[in-house]
């Protein structure tokens, strides 16, 4: 349990890396934090158009019925692609200094998660306009983010080890990425996917927790616990895998960068 | 200090090679195509070294270039990690392998010491305690509220050193820098250390001034083609070594 000691040690340090994190994405841009509101309501905006008129959607509401599913992923894919970039980024912090190298995927993953929690203003935005309103099923919210941590956590770890030693890892993770979009229950309903494929969906994590954060905002019933719990244990077990890959190669890090 | 006759820096049968690629494939898709590329040698860079350092002590390590110095100086701070053999260090521990590593130019010199000595794993409240001192030290005066990038090199310098002269570690590793700086400066730095060493610090250095080794440390190793050639009283380790490299 030395990474519990290691980390408190060095809170300090993960707390500045995520401020620095979230303070710097917008230091420099003209509009500031709205782009965390514009890049999603414009991406909303062209799949509802394609989805809805173009390909005649049934779902009802479509547009909110996109956003939950769309902002929670923005989430989960931000991580993932900037996981993989973190420690060649920090290349010549950790060529120089030591400190617990856990220290930038768990900053990263949570100074993301700060921007989902900004970005849920969109999600309530949306049900509270298209008049679906909110139940008191929205607190789930609380149980279904530390799950999606987990899980996002355990990816950050893996992709941000491998990475510095297979360097276009990070543009492979890009393609991955685009056709796990497709994967998951983002813009269509898992019910609408055929008998036979939807094994596929049930092996990624993402589906759960995007069904959940559905059955609360959208719905307004309670989440499946189901499969929140099996979203949990994948959770859990990336996370175990992970660290444990990133242990591993973590010692030549400094050497590969 | 409770236990005064510590051992603070264990390095047991330490072995560290280095793999030297011709034409390195740093990506899956060369890896993929051209497998037969990979051409390496291994380095042996150390080979073997047994030392203790033990508490308060002052030790040079010396020896010509590529002798392996940096590398053990980067092991005790676990930056690497070594191919054989162990390495313990008891204590809290500072390396100063180069300054102002991790200075975010954006960000203001008062900004940077929050960030600068938490990498070093100082808490708020710590180093809270320690910036007047800090900014003092450092003489930076009215600029600390400056952004970094505007700072010339030598006051980028005074920031870093001051940093991490004041994170009040037991263990000190430095490495070749005392030779920036202007003169008075690196008077205040080498009386600083002084008096760190008065105060029962542990330091290892890496350096090619002789005066130095001879005016401030208690002990010194001579490294040659990885292995320790000499260890012992400053005085005659640098007389044999500059007698062997002349």
């Amino acid at each position: 349990m030395n990474i519990i000691k290691d980390l408190y040690n060095y809170r300090e340090l993960l707390k500045t890396n995520i401020t620095k994190d979230i303070g710097g994405k917008y230091k420099h841009s003209f509009l500031g934090i709205l782009w965390s509101f514009i890049n999603p309501l414009l991406q909303i905006t062209v799949y509802a158009f394609v989805f809805q008129v173009i390909l005649k959607s049934n779902i009802e509401n479509y547009a909110v019925y996109l956003c939950c599913g769309l902002i929670p992923w923005q989430y989960f894919s931000s991580v993932v692609l900037r996981g993989a970039a973190v420690m060649v980024d920090n290349g010549n912090i950790i060529k120089k200094v030591y400190f617990p190298r856990e220290i930038l995927p768990i900053s990263l993953v949570s100074s993301e998660g700060v921007n989902f929690l900004i970005s849920t203003v969109i999600i309530l935005g949306f049900v509270i306009v298209s008049g679906i309103g909110l139940s008191q099923y929205a607190l789930l919210y609380f149980l279904i983010l530390p799950i999606q941590f987990i899980v996002s956590l355990g990816v950050a770890f893996i992709a941000s080890s491998i990475t510095v030693y297979f360097r276009d890892l990070q543009h492979i993770l890009g393609i991955l990425m685009q056709l796990l979009f497709y994967a998951t229950p983002i813009v269509y309903s898992m019910d609408s996917v055929p008998g036979n494929f939807r094994w596929l969906l049930k092996l990624n994590p993402m589906s759960y927790l995007i069904d959940g954060y559905r059955s609360i905002f959208y719905n307004k019933t309670l989440p499946s616990f189901n499969g929140l719990g099996r979203a949990l244990i994948m959770g859990i077990f990336l996370c175990v895998i992970g660290y444990f890959i990133f242990k591993k190669l973590e010692k030549r890090f400094a050497e590969e960068l | 200090m409770q236990n005064d006759n510590e051992d603070r820096i264990i390095v047991e049968n330490v072995y560290k090679t280095f793999n030297i690629y011709f034409d390195k494939a740093n990506s899956l898709k060369e890896k993929m195509l051209f497998w037969k590329r990979n051409r390496k040698e291994t380095r042996e860079i150390l080979k073997g070294i047994n030392l203790t350092v033990k508490n308060g002590e002052a030790v040079a390590l010396i020896g010509v270039n590529g002798s392996g110095k940096s590398t053990l100086l980067k092991l005790m701070t676990k930056i690497i990690y070594p191919n054989k053999g162990k390495i313990t260090t008891n204590g809290k521990l500072t390396s100063l392998l180069e300054l102002g590593a991790g200075f975010h130019p954006d960000f203001s010199g008062r900004e940077n010491i929050y960030f600068n000595a938490s990498i070093f794993g100082l808490t708020r409240k710590e180093i809270d305690e320690r910036i007047d001192k800090i900014i003092e030290f450092s003489e930076l005066g009215n600029y600390i509220d400056n952004p970094v990038r505007t700072y010339s090199s030598g006051m980028y310098m005074r920031l870093a050193f001051a940093v991490a002269i004041n994170v009040d570690a037991d263990i000190l590793l430095i490495d070749e820098i005392l030779a920036v700086g202007d003169q008075h400066f690196q008077d205040k730095c080498i009386a600083k250390m002084k008096q760190l060493k008065n105060e029962g610090k542990t330091m290892v250095f890496v350096t090619h001034s002789m005066d130095t080794v001879k005016q401030f440390c208690s002990r010194a190793v001579w490294l040659c083609n990885g292995e320790i050639k000499m260890d012992g009283d400053p005085n005659i380790v640098t007389q044999e070594y500059l007698k062997e490299t002349a």
